[in-house]
């Protein structure tokens, strides 16, 4: 148990003690961090861009209501001729030129939109979608129905998802936020699993290929320096994993308090809402990041964090444990990490197919069949359990899910320790997995 | 100290070891012999707890083989190395620590043996850094630092310039006469006639011949001489001898004979006396090596 245990050390500190590890850590959230402020000020600058000013020569008398700016787009009416409105546009402080033609109300034809560049497709929607609008608010008017009326029309309809929970409690749930989770738990995982699987399997491969390796089976048995590895790596997985969640809030926090300082902000927030009303949620999400981020806040309370973060970590040593145990055994089986690839594909495969079920039949589908089975095959569960926990698991699935994950990984280092113990003492033979299988049944 | 007894391995297809058993004596050195492939490895596995043998027994000091005796065997593998990122000192520190080591003891050796064996300034390089001669040093300081009753070198001196090799092997006696028992195993004879007290000939999975270094030479003593003499008279076979070979150089002539059973060297002599002034007489006493070829290839003729 004490070799277990110095073997568990060398392996953490060695890992931890590297430069490249010291840099991931430190890199990887600011990377993060990097690439959301990114995301947020294209959003920013998108939204600017979006806003485009348009100047309206009208020459129509029958449209006697005006259009008004909006978050989209800003309208002002001139007083100038077409020809001399073409003419200024390159110094005037307007993108476009809407041009009104004097038309029917039924037929409204031969609208024209000038600017120095190729207007949009959106913009193009947007003005024809302003002018439709126009056109029908004043033919209401026309059939006799008063301004205020029109107003009382105008109705938004907010649904607000709450989920009953099993003690009959109702909570505030979000649709958005948990989807946000599940992906971001999802991704996670499967970056983890793969990442330190790898570890454990090319540092097998480098005590093979050092040919350290007899030295130290001649003192602890080859089980405990694979356990001792896995263990190791997965410690340090750990470590790296809490570093980046203390590293990312407190890079996150100070980059948010220091963005909203600035007036902008506020212009963003406010534009945001407006056209939350407008377009949806779902182009608040791509629009600007600000939305989800306040979203998921609100709805955090609703979901059982606590609850999440140990499942995470479960899944997470069981994953890791399940797969990494079979990393070993291919890295046991070879001489370099050239020839792991006809070994490897087997491992990948149900993770990849896991992963890429996981995130998006589950996620949309997260109590179908689908993700219960996916869920409890232990190949499969690590991640479509992550992704799943947010929308809330019946208590009983996890329980099982986890007892499976449990007993498959018991089942993997047992198989796998089998193979090692014979792998890492063959050398210069090209293996196949009939010689895999002689290894594993071999007595001793 | 150590019994090996009817000992067989099977891997798969291939008896790596057939009935093997062996006796090493405490405080003598033992030369395991044989061709590549001939089962020595599978055999030093077995005695360092590596694998298992399919049957058979390994007694160490009478007790049956278990792993409170992982710590009294320090084995040098034939394939050896270091990690190459991690420090000299740091790793020779972490393989005596797995062997049972305190840090504080194995600290205090490991500078006892770095500054004996003019290695003080390697603390704190990298494998990667040292030369293979510098290397092979290093691991041979981590195989003795547990201070083991048996010490295992699978072909210890490959690898070593013969200067290094020189101050290995001095240490190996040291550490002999200091009551270390040692089991070389290597398929090079020189090595063996110099340092080994008795051996174990292994070849094709079985034990072929075993003994002291002294008895097996006499054993394959054939009454077989060399004389050396002035002038150019040649002698022929009769009843005493076979002439094997004649040689002339210069003005002298070298004959080998093999002497006809019950038949003693004196007799030869005085065939030749009144032919030539003899210089010289040696008997023809085997090498290791040439035991070692004979045994061999007379079993590959089986």
């Amino acid at each position: 148990m004490n070799k277990i245990l110095l073997i568990i050390q060398r392996e953490y500190f060695s890992r931890v003690k590297k430069k490249s590890f010291i840099v991931m850590t430190f890199l990887t959230p600011l990377l993060i961090a990097g690439v959301y402020a990114l995301i947020g000020f294209f959003a920013y600058k998108g939204i600017k861009d979006t806003h485009d000013k348009v100047a309206i020569v009208s020459a129509n008398k029958t449209l006697t209501e005006k259009l008004s700016s909006n978050q989209n787009v800003s309208y002002v009416y001139i007083d100038k001729s077409l020809d001399q409105a073409k003419k200024d546009l390159s110094k005037a402080d307007y993108d476009y030129i809407l041009y009104l033609p004097e038309f029917s109300l039924a037929a409204p034809k031969g609208v024209e939109l000038f600017g120095a560049k190729q207007p949009g497709m959106s913009l193009n929607r947007r003005i024809s979608g302003d002018i439709e609008e126009l056109i029908r608010t004043q033919k209401l008017k026309e059939s006799g129905i008063s301004q205020t009326d029109l107003d009382k029309l105008k109705t938004t309809v907010d649904i607000s998802t709450k989920k009953i929970a099993e003690t009959g409690k109702e909570e505030e749930s979000s649709a958005g936020a948990s989807t946000f989770i599940a992906f971001t738990a999802g991704v996670l995982m499967f970056m983890f699993i793969m990442m330190y699987g790898i570890q454990v399997m090319r540092g097998v491969i480098e005590e093979k290929t050092n040919r350290i390796i007899e030295v130290i089976v001649s003192s602890v048995k080859p089980f405990q320096l694979m356990m001792g590895k896995i263990v190791g790596i997965a410690l340090v997985g750990l470590t790296q994993f809490m570093l980046w969640i203390v590293l990312t809030l407190a890079i996150s926090t100070a980059a948010v308090s220091l963005f909203t300082n600035k007036e902008d902000i506020k212009e963003i927030t406010a534009s945001t809402q407006a056209q939350t009303q407008i377009s949806g949620a779902n182009q608040m999400t791509s629009a600007a990041p600000q939305g989800p981020v306040a979203d998921i806040q609100k709805s955090l309370a609703g979901l059982d964090v606590g609850k999440i973060i140990v499942v995470f970590l479960f899944f997470f040593l069981g994953g890791y444990l399940f797969y990494s145990a079979l990393y070993a055994a291919i890295g046991s089986a070879v001489d370099s990490e050239t020839e792991t690839q006809q070994f490897m594909l087997p491992v990948m495969l149900p993770l990849l197919l896991g992963y890429a079920l996981s995130l998006s039949v589950v996620t949309n589908d997260p109590y179908g069949s689908t993700a219960f089975w996916l869920s409890m095959i232990p190949f499969t569960s690590p991640i479509a359990m992550v992704v799943r926990i947010p929308y809330g698991v019946p208590g009983w699935e996890l329980a099982l899910s986890m007892a499976i994950l449990a007993v498959g990984f018991v089942a993997t280092v047992w198989i796998a320790g089998r193979i090692y113990r014979v792998g890492i003492l063959m050398y210069g033979k090209k293996t196949t997995f009939k010689e895999m299988f002689k290894w594993f049944t071999y007595k001793n | 100290m150590l019994s090996v007894k009817n000992i067989v391995k099977q891997y798969a297809t291939h008896r790596a070891l057939n009935d093997v058993s062996l006796e090493v004596e405490k405080g003598k050195i033992f030369g395991l012999l044989g061709p590549n492939g001939a089962g020595k490895t599978s055999l030093i596995r077995i005695i360092t707890q590596i694998t298992a043998p399919d049957s058979g027994e390994v007694f160490f000091n009478g007790e049956r083989l278990n792993a409170n005796h992982i710590s009294q065997i320090g084995y040098l593998p034939e394939e050896r190395g270091l990690y190459k990122k991690m420090e000299i000192g740091e790793q020779v520190l972490y393989l005596s620590k797995l062997k049972g080591l305190h840090t504080s003891e194995a600290t205090k050796r490991i500078k006892y043996w770095f500054e004996k064996l003019e290695m003080k300034d390697w603390w704190n390089k990298k494998v990667e850094d040292l030369s293979k001669g510098m290397q092979q040093k290093v691991q041979f300081v981590a195989t003795i630092l547990h201070q083991p009753e048996l010490i295992i070198l699978d072909e210890p001196f490959s690898g070593f310039d013969p200067v290094n090799a020189d101050i290995i092997k001095n240490e190996i006696l040291e550490l002999n006469k200091n009551g270390a028992t040692f089991i070389f195993s290597t398929h090079r004879m020189e090595s063996v006639e110099e340092l080994c007290d008795n051996i174990a000939l292994i070849n094709k999975s079985k034990k072929i011949l075993d003994g002291a270094v002294d008895e097996i030479k006499n054993a394959y003593r054939n009454n077989a001489y060399w004389i050396e003499y002035e002038g150019d008279y040649e002698t022929a076979s009769n009843d005493i001898y076979e002439v094997l070979q004649t040689e002339k150089v210069k003005n002298h002539t070298l004959v080998k004979l093999q002497l006809k059973p019950n038949r003693v060297a004196n007799e030869a002599l005085s065939q030749l006396l009144p032919h030539a002034n003899i210089h010289r007489l040696d008997e023809v006493i085997p090498t290791m090596n040439d035991i070692f070829i004979e045994k061999v290839k007379g079993q590959n003729h089986e």
